[in-house]
């Protein structure tokens, strides 16, 4: 138990430094989120003051989230690649699960810095009222476990078959795709667009309820995490 | 055998299609599209169970035939959740005047479908009898399973545009689902099988071409 935490704390605090030092994707993920926030608010722009602004306002931080996701998780084995670091770090004498799980670790406190950049930004600049502060950070930090467990595993497998970079984001996107269900659904309430409960068959009536969304979003992390976490061993194993 | 398989397969289609066509109808017109609709939804969903099990099997005893096996189910998935989307969008326009609107099932059925499709990109894009790139499918085919029963089950229960329980008036349009049901499945079989095979033949000519 002592060995798992001193190799998770060393190699977390390794990826920390080295971004720290090298400021080798933060950078690019900001810029990638501001010009995607940027983008779609232009395409939101209409004659009618507001119209549709918090669902655009949702679906930019989801996409600037999961997109700027994937430029970290796939660093976070390419870095490795070089020099041969990765067989390096097979080699020491830790659990494989370990290592996904520094690595998972490394990722999210990427994307929660990069989160607590881009939120400011996209309620300004769509206007967004939100509707308890700790909610929305709560369904953030789901969304980003999500990502980042499901990244993490085939950015690793990707990284390894040697091929090229532009599946990691179809496998992770399609994956995550059950997910954005109920993470759409509680930005959603969040920002005024959506009651709190919704019946009948309109749309999102199946997810139901903030309160089923959030469940959700707590039951599709908890299955994701453990089986990517249980699975990252058969990956990396020559 | 296999080819008595396929032909099996294909009889029993057509028997269903002609008792569908002549006893079996069901009015107005469009919901007979649940003869080919509602077999082809069940093989969906049955394939995708198979490349689970194969790519279990594959990484448990990393035998290349459960590898192969996982291959030629999804392939076959992909045909029938291709089928399974396009008729359910006919239905869809002919019966509620929509192409598609993102209710429980519908979305479940858009999702099975675009991971058959990654499945299949990612096949073809991985450097052919790698061990490590066999390793990534099986993974990506049992992570790829859990997400249909998640969406499955949130939804289930949930008051839906789309009515899970048909109710079928004669013994004939039961007949004519039940073959259905059965020639698809065989046909599915038949699938696999020869996919299996033609994937080790080639997989065979290229190690002797090679080395």
């Amino acid at each position: 138990m002592k060995d798992m935490w001193l190799g998770l704390r060393a190699i977390l605090l390794k990826d920390i430094v080295v971004e720290l030092r090298a400021r080798q994707v933060l950078p690019t993920m900001v810029v990638l989120g501001m010009l995607i926030v940027f983008i779609l608010r232009m395409a939101s722009e209409s004659a009618a003051a507001g119209a549709g602004v918090p669902v655009m306002g949702a679906a930019a931080l989801w996409i600037a989230f999961l997109f700027s996701g994937l430029l970290a998780q796939e660093r976070s084995f390419a870095a490795e690649q070089q020099n041969g670091c990765i067989d390096g770090l097979l080699l020491a004498p830790l659990d494989a699960g370990t290592i996904y799980l520094a690595k998972v670790a490394a990722n999210i406190i990427l994307l929660t810095i990069f989160e607590a950049v881009m939120v400011p930004l996209v309620l300004m600049a769509f206007r967004l009222h939100v509707a308890g502060w700790g909610r929305l950070a709560g369904v953030l930090l789901l969304g980003n476990l999500g990502i980042s467990s499901v990244g993490t595993l085939f950015s690793a497998a990707v990284q390894l078959t040697r091929t090229r970079g532009a599946l990691l984001s179809i496998v992770v996107l399609v994956l995550l795709l059950p997910m954005m269900i109920p993470a759409s659904f509680a930005l959603l309430v969040l920002f005024g667009a959506l009651p709190e409960n919704v019946v009948g068959s309109g749309s999102f009536a199946f997810v139901g309820s903030f309160r089923a969304a959030v469940a959700y979003l707590l039951a599709f992390d908890a299955v994701f995490s453990v089986a990517c976490w249980l699975l990252f061993g058969v990956v990396v194993e020559e | 055998m296999r080819r008595l398989l396929l032909a099996l397969a294909f009889l029993l289609l057509m028997a269903s299609t002609w008792i569908g066509l002549t006893r079996g109808q069901i009015d107005p017109v469009q919901r007979n599209i649940l003869y080919v609709h509602v077999p082809n939804s069940v093989c969906a969903l049955l394939c995708f169970v198979v490349v689970l099990v194969a790519s279990i099997g594959y990484l448990a005893t990393g035998g290349q035939t459960w590898d192969l096996v996982a291959a030629a189910a999804a392939e076959a998935g992909f045909v029938f959740a291709t089928i399974l989307n396009a008729t359910g969008m006919i239905f869809s326009r002919a019966e509620w005047n929509v192409w598609w609107t993102p209710s429980p099932r519908l979305v479940t059925s858009a999702i099975l479908w675009f991971l058959y499709a990654v499945y299949l990109i990612l096949r073809v894009s991985l450097p052919d009898a790698q061990r490590r790139a066999a390793r990534l499918c099986a993974v990506f085919g049992i992570v790829a399973f859990l997400d249909v029963p998640l969406v499955y089950i949130s939804a289930r229960f949930i008051p839906d545009i789309h009515r899970p329980n048909f109710s079928l008036d004669s013994a004939w349009q039961t007949a004519a689902l039940m073959l259905g049901m059965a020639g698809t499945a065989l046909l599915a079989a038949g699938l696999i099988w020869l996919r299996t095979s033609l994937l080790r033949d080639s997989r065979k000519l290229e190690q002797e071409l090679l080395g």
